[in-house]
């Protein structure tokens, strides 16, 4: 019996559309998978029928009326449960304290711990066996942690449950658990919504599975009906993409040279990025691509030297160096245009002018006073160069489009001596004519001074478009390399996704 | 030895040494030495009235920190609580008026409102408009002192002589024997401190108590897990306002004065004390009985220091070094493990 | 704060139209208030506005902006920054160098070397502890003003404070050039040199950069630990210095000369519309809110309401402002 339809969602963030035809049927006792690659909206799909997110467009039945949620809680209510990852535990609390937090019962004036403990033992027995509900949170391991995130869901008994990858934490073990008992849970009449990038756990573990590719739903499959083919589904995640045709890949002038510019060895201590080497070719634009959250802005990172978990030698031009500190990749001539421009790229209530001069004032020679007038001329030098649409220099940073504030973050660089330019995903959320701008602008600064650049795009036909070689992460490690003909949308969100 | 029986030697050792790895653990352990060195300093230390004395000169900062402590835990801290005591006492002997006993009724009603009243302002700042909470305490810490200041620019003021009963029992003359002889072994301020602890005890079972340390651990999660977090934050503000209001009880008991300057050292003594006994500033964590322990530590060398023929200036000093130790030695334990 | 001036007054918002430039609004609110203060206060209290009045305001207020460089120092580079020992650092140099100087110009080098000395050790303590050993700032200061205060009691008990200060001191400090008070001689060019550095040097850029959005200047290669460090550094050194004009200002050194300072250089930087978290502010706002604060004092105390309400008023006002910049956090 059909819980859960929504038909035609939108949604859109600024100017950037998140959904323009999202379409979900959820029947209770079924698992439904949600596949897509990234910024296909499955992610924001979730959020909306959770009521974390309101849509601006479509309809949405549950349980035979339609329904508009606010927030969350609303959605709560009436029995859909959300789970992210580890948004809502309490670190100072013991397991069984956190699963029930917020719902306590109580006999008079005090609390039912007893109960309390029943409820968490109920869950997390089956869930994770073995697990002592008296620890505290902050001890548990992250794959305990999601399973408490998951079982403090299922405490409000919900009639849907949405699970938006809770396997990326978790150990092999813990997964085969944790299907287990969604097994049970969808046997005993809860509807099951099951994010994940591992396919073969889609497979799996789900009844039916809706596909989402460019903001829309564009393939539904029964696995009661049809056949479980791996090959079907990821061409359906890649689709015929009409745009991104190979022909569409402007080589530009290939760069005669091939000289190694840059040689990189990581050694880390970290969950999140494994071991890797890598090279880049002077003019060269290498590409990293894969599945969101797979380690790339941490290779970004310990490149640039920011990664104090992280060890990163480095051979550039024939000098080798150990970066510990943003400032010794800065002196190298390596510059990093880091992944959220708000929170890491710009001081937002500043001036344009300040936040391209700031990094300057990082370099030890420089001197006590600032020559205003030279570096005024510098920065509209800049912002004639990149096309940054401000009104004056003085203006604050906060009041640009996303598209111009990207172009600050790079902006603020041009000025050095740049040999190595670390790009983490600089077209996010920025509007097409500055998207073209910026990257036109990279590629000019690759082929005509012969800077190596690091690209990682998150948008694969972005990457396709522009990547001379693209290297694929996943799980923090480098799964595959491409080149030359390989390198197409399709090829690289396939191999995004079949990796394992 | 057979299996069964190394099992029962072994596990005891286990138990000790687990407990002793807790942070607390430390704070007790400093607890028992110091006692013991006060105790031998001190010769009559374990008679009677010497004990009586004891509890007595630290029952203001022991039920201060208790009171402060509840603040940190729900993630909060308060740096107007010495100068709140101060004003409660002038606001006691304000109302109160020597030869008229009802007015003390009168004096203990408002107090008490009085006493509300700051804990309210406080949690409003802090749960509410979401002001750091360091600031805007520090902000009305100024307030309080400067309404102490209105109603007793100079120590003073009245008391009604049955108010005694807050220090020494047998000091008051409607009193019956019972009481009295009870007074001889367990002080008024030892009840104030028992009832202290029982009011934490009730509501550290109540829904409002979880919600404290869920508020200091993590306010985000607590809040999208539906937790009123202003509305606790507030009620935290509002026991430590009570707890105040008993240690002002006391020292208006003791001393029939009220003065607007007392209570300043006691602030920063009482956060001395939380963070001696154990309690983490940043919340969430920690038990309320020790910043009772804390306060005694602190007590006790403050007494090393008297019995050291060490001048009683050096107070401050020494509370002001151990509060820096106290908070450092953590810290430099954990930056040394996060370079290896 | 403008939106309340702009319902009030609505004359108030032509006035601080869109040709007003931004920056200078607040620090024209502030101004604006103060006349108010003033022109209330002449209504009120016969003899309050007068320049004699006023002049004696600015002096006073002037000892409340030197010490209010010391916290927009700290403050603005972030990360909670707060230093809550600068009056007693002030006090401790006064009470020690009084007796090098005994009144004489011939000690006045060492006193500066001695001042100097102390406030580098203070400085560097509450740096270490807060940045490296990444204590709240506001416990660290506060313990050292304790301690402060104790080796100031230690040295006190048992005998008297001799000493006195130098006469350039006293000159500085505490005299009068016609009806001009000397002290503003000093903090004019202070001034001037304040906002010169905040403006115009990198340090100053640093500093802000550093308050605004840590994450970001650590990304551009900025040792955020050692600015922030160096702050506390430096606002241990001013208000150490400030502490020889205090003696020269008061003659003699007593134990709590430097305490009642703190509050109002902390209420000054709020007031001068420098955010708490920093990032942003400008010293000329410090030194407004410093004479607004000074007239409010006065006027309370010209109403007969002394200390109180002076203690009095600073809370509140300082309560109240920190809500209004809670408020337009929220609402954005």
């Amino acid at each position: 019996m059909v819980i859960l339809e929504a038909r035609g969602i939108r949604k859109h963030f600024g100017g950037v559309v998140a959904l323009s035809d999202g379409n979900l049927r959820c029947r209770q006792g079924r698992i439904t998978g949600l596949l897509g690659a990234n910024g296909s909206g499955k992610s924001t799909m979730s959020k909306i029928i959770a009521g974390v997110y309101r849509p601006d467009g479509g309809e949405i039945w549950y349980k035979g009326r339609p329904v508009h949620y606010r927030n969350p809680s609303e959605a709560k209510r009436d029995g859909i449960a959300l789970v992210f990852q580890n948004l809502s535990l309490v670190p100072d609390l013991t397991v069984w304290q956190n699963v029930v937090l917020g719902m306590e019962k109580s006999r008079g004036i005090f609390l039912d711990n007893q109960e309390a403990k029943q409820i968490a033992r109920d869950i997390l027995s089956k869930l994770l066996p073995g697990l002592d509900i008296t620890r505290k949170v902050y001890e548990l391991s992250p794959g305990e942690m999601q399973i408490v995130e998951i079982a403090k869901a299922i405490a409000e008994r919900p009639q849907l449950l949405i699970l938006d990858e809770p396997t990326a934490a978790l150990e092999h073990a813990q997964v085969k658990s944790l299907f287990a008992y969604m097994r049970a849970l969808a046997q005993s009449g809860v509807a099951i919504v099951f994010t994940s990038h591992r396919l073969w756990e889609v497979m799996e573990i789900c009844d039916d599975v809706t596909i989402f590719r460019n903001g829309a739903t564009v393939a539904y499959i029964d696995f009661d009906q049809e056949e479980k083919d791996p090959e079907t589904i990821i061409s359906h995640i890649t689709g015929e993409t009409v745009r991104s045709s190979p022909a569409e890949r402007t080589f530009g002038e290939k760069p005669e040279s091939r000289e190694v510019l840059l040689r990189a060895h990581i050694r880390s201590k970290v969950k999140s990025l494994r071991d890797v080497s890598l090279e880049l070719a002077r003019g060269e634009i290498l590409g990293i691509g894969g599945l969101a959250g797979q380690g790339q802005n941490e290779l970004l990172y310990a490149l640039a030297g920011s990664f104090p978990g992280v060890q990163c030698e480095v051979e550039i031009e024939g000098r080798k160096i150990v970066l510990r500190r943003p400032q010794d990749a800065i002196q190298n001539g390596i510059l990093l245009v880091p992944g959220d421009r708000q929170k890491e790229g710009l001081f937002l209530e500043h001036s344009v002018y300040s936040n391209m001069v700031f990094p300057k004032f990082g370099l030890s020679r420089h001197p006590v006073i600032i020559p205003e007038k030279k570096y005024r001329g510098e920065c509209e030098d800049i912002v004639r160069l990149l096309s940054i649409k401000v009104s004056s220099l003085d203006a604050p940073v906060s009041t640009l489009s996303g598209g111009n504030q990207q172009k600050v973050v790079v902006g603020k660089w041009l000025s050095f001596d740049v040999k190595v330019f670390l790009l983490a995903d600089p077209a996010k959320g920025v509007d097409i004519g500055a998207k073209r701008d910026l990257y036109e602008y990279i590629r000019r600064l690759a082929r005509e001074r012969g800077i190596g650049v690091i690209l990682y795009a998150s948008d694969h036909e972005e990457l396709a478009q522009y990547a001379d070689r693209v290297l694929v992460m996943y799980e923090g490690g480098i799964v595959a390399a491409l080149t030359g003909e390989d390198i197409s949308e399709e090829t690289i969100t396939a191999t995004s996704v079949r990796a394992r | 030895m057979d299996a069964a029986r190394k099992g029962i030697v072994v596990l005891p050792f286990e138990v000790l040494k687990r407990a002793l790895l807790q942070p607390e653990a430390s704070s007790l352990l400093m607890f028992f030495v110091l006692f013991g060195i006060t105790a031998i300093l001190q010769e009559n230390f374990f008679e009677a009235k010497s004990i009586v004395r004891t509890i007595n000169s630290f029952a203001p900062l022991i039920l201060l920190a208790m009171g402060q402590a509840i603040v940190i835990i729900s993630g909060g801290i308060d740096l107007s609580s010495g100068a709140a005591l101060s004003l409660l006492t002038c606001v006691l002997t304000t109302v109160m008026k020597k030869d008229d006993p009802i007015t003390g009724v009168y004096a203990l009603i408002l107090a008490f409102l009085v006493a509300l009243g700051t804990g309210v302002v406080n949690g409003l700042g802090i749960g509410y408009l979401r002001i750091p909470p360091v600031i805007v305490t520090f902000a009305t810490s100024y307030a309080w002192l400067g309404i102490a200041l209105f109603l007793r620019p100079t120590p003073g003021g009245e008391s009604v002589p049955w108010f005694r009963v807050f220090y020494n029992m047998r000091a008051v003359e409607g009193v019956p024997e019972v009481l009295k002889s009870l007074g001889n072994y367990v002080p008024p301020a030892l009840l104030l401190i028992v009832g202290a602890c029982v009011l934490w005890y009730i509501v550290s079972r109540t829904r409002t108590g979880r919600y404290i340390y869920a508020v200091g651990s993590n306010i985000e999660s607590a809040y999208v897990s539906g937790i009123n977090t202003g509305k606790t934050q507030m009620l935290a503000c509002v026991l430590n306002a009570v707890l105040i209001f008993l240690a002002a009880l006391f020292f208006v008991g003791q001393n029939q004065t009220g003065d607007a300057r007392m209570g300043g050292p006691l602030t920063l003594r009482s956060i001395a004390a939380v963070v001696v006994g154990g309690i983490a500033l940043s919340g969430g964590r920690g038990s309320v009985y020790l910043a009772i322990v804390g306060a005694l530590i602190l007590g006790f060398v403050g007494r090393i220091i008297f019995f050291a023929n060490v001048p009683n200036a050096y107070q401050t000093l020494v509370s002001g070094i151990i509060v820096i130790a106290a908070i450092a030695g953590p810290a430099y334990a954990t930056l040394r493990r996060e370079l290896r | 704060m403008e939106t309340f001036l702009k319902k009030t007054f609505p004359w108030y918002g032509w006035l601080l139209g869109s040709w007003f430039p931004v920056q200078y609004r607040k620090a024209f609110t502030i101004l604006f208030l103060t006349v108010l203060l003033y022109a209330g206060g002449g209504v009120v209290v016969p003899g309050f506005l007068t320049l004699e009045q006023i002049l004696l305001t600015l002096k006073l207020a002037a000892f409340i902006a030197l010490f209010g460089l010391c916290q927009m120092i700290v403050i603005v580079a972030g990360g909670g920054g707060l230093d809550l020992s600068v009056g007693y650092t002030a006090t401790l140099t006064a009470v020690l160098t009084a007796s090098i100087m005994d009144g004489r110009n011939a000690y006045l080098g060492i006193a500066l070397l001695v001042a100097l000395v102390l406030g580098l050790l203070v400085g560097f303590a509450n740096g270490v502890l807060t940045s490296y050993l990444k204590l709240p700032p506001l416990v660290v200061t506060l313990a050292m003003a304790d301690i402060l205060q104790g080796i100031v009691n230690a040295y006190v008990a048992g005998k008297a404070i001799t000493g006195r200060p130098s006469p350039v001191l006293v000159t500085l400090a505490a005299k009068l050039t016609g009806v001009f008070p000397n002290i503003l001689f000093v903090l004019i060019p202070v001034a001037v040199l304040a906002i010169l550095v905040f403006e115009r040097t990198k340090w100053g850029q640093v500093l802000f950069g550093v308050g605004a959005n840590e994450r970001t200047a650590y990304l551009c290669g900025i040792d955020v630990k050692k600015v922030r460090f160096l702050t506390f550094v430096a606002s241990g050194v001013l208000a150490s210095l400030i502490g020889l004009l205090l003696l020269g200002n008061m003659g003699i050194a007593f134990k709590d000369m430097g305490s009642n300072y703190v509050m109002p250089s902390i209420a000054a930087v709020v007031v001068g519309g420098v955010p708490l978290a920093g990032g942003g502010g400008s010293y000329f706002g410090v030194i407004l809110g410093s004479i607004f604060l000074q007239a409010l004092t006065n006027l309370l105390t010209a109403l007969g309401l002394g200390d109180a309400g002076k203690w009095l008023g600073f809370g509140i006002i300082l309560f109240a402002m920190l809500s209004v910049y809670a408020g337009n956090r929220r609402s954005r």
